[in-house]
């Protein structure tokens, strides 16, 4: 049997190691909104090779979304740029809330670790803390390291398969984001102090979007910064 | 340069510099009091906001298969379930509404 404290220190293999099995049940998530993407991918005039060498790049499932969706839509490539990064500013803060993670190491580890930061295998390090593991860098970047592969994967394959298969829409598959976004929602909530702010974001960004002309990026991120905000002054620590 | 091109080269340079600039903001940001609280916030707060943003935009199939995958999720606390559910649903709504 091992004890809690031989479980809390583990090597840098241990850790990337633990962190590729922990991640595995949201690697399928990440396959299935892969594969919806390539779909997205391929309306917006994709190649395998572009949308293979987005996934790597870029690396952030809503963003390649919202940005496909915006050039399908007819926006150009620039207003589907702002759009895809408006929705990227929430990474700005992952990665300034790792802090801890980063601090002391070279300066590759850090360019490194940034890049595998997803909400996934964030949320995944903050939950297996949660639970007395023992999970920092090697675990994030383990945990990145293999939603980076599946998302390559299923994105090219959607590419691929959307020339086989129907408009996503017919077989429902365009709603992959909508429910992942509820599961997703469901496991960040804390508790009723959360509701104001939640209602708040909500209210504003349906506002905008209902009663403005503003683009709904912009509508979402103002929504989201509302919300917080709110929560930064009404809530305690 | 096509447009697809350049909206990957966009994006991915505006991704990264997003992903280290907050590495460099990490160390300017107060780790209590407001902002710290609203930073905390902030993930939630912005799911919440997209939502709104997506469901807005759909009909009427779409507002009840968010029910049911809200539902599935209260229950299972599964991603790949409540997006198996969800898609599901909406499929089948689709077809019968």
């Amino acid at each position: 049997m091992k004890t809690i404290q031989e479980t809390r220190r583990r090597t840098p293999l241990q850790e990337f190691r633990a962190a590729i099995s922990d991640i595995i049940p949201l690697a399928f998530g990440v396959a299935i909104y892969g594969a919806a993407f390539g779909l997205l991918a391929a309306q917006a005039g994709m190649s395998e090779l572009q949308t293979g060498v987005m996934g790597t790049l870029v690396f952030a499932g809503s963003s390649q979304i919202v940005a496909a969706e915006r050039l399908v839509a007819g926006a150009g490539a620039f207003a589907a740029i702002v759009a895809g990064l408006a929705l990227n500013l929430r990474l700005l803060l992952m990665t300034a809330s790792l802090r801890d993670e980063f601090t002391g190491r070279p300066i590759w580890q850090v360019l490194l670790g940034v890049h595998l930061t997803s909400d996934e295998n964030w949320a995944l390090m903050h939950a297996t803390r949660a639970k007395g593991m023992h999970a920092g860098y090697w675990y994030l970047v383990g945990g990145g390291a293999s939603l980076l592969l599946v998302w390559i994967v299923s994105t090219v394959l959607g590419v691929s398969f959307a020339k086989a298969l129907p408009d996503p829409r017919a077989v429902g598959i365009d709603f992959a984001f909508t429910a992942a976004f509820i599961a997703i929602l469901c496991n960040l909530w804390r508790g009723v102090e959360d509701f104001l702010p939640w209602a708040v974001s909500i209210g504003c960004a349906g506002a905008l979007t209902l009663l403005t002309p503003v683009e709904p990026s912009w509508a979402l991120a103002f929504g989201g910064v509302a919300g917080a905000a709110v929560a930064g002054i009404f809530q305690n620590d | 340069m096509t447009e697809q091109w350049w909206l990957i080269l966009g994006l991915a340079i505006g991704t990264y510099s997003i992903r280290l600039g907050g590495y460099f903001l990490g160390a300017q940001i107060p780790s209590s009091g407001a902002w710290s609280r609203a930073l905390t916030a902030l993930p939630g707060s912005l799911i919440a906001a997209l939502l709104a943003v997506i469901l807005i935009q759909g009909g009427t199939a779409d507002w009840l298969a968010a029910s049911i995958a809200l539902a599935v999720a209260m229950l299972t606390r599964s991603l790949p379930l409540t997006m198996i559910a969800g898609i599901v649903a909406v499929w089948f709504l689709r077809i019968s509404l």
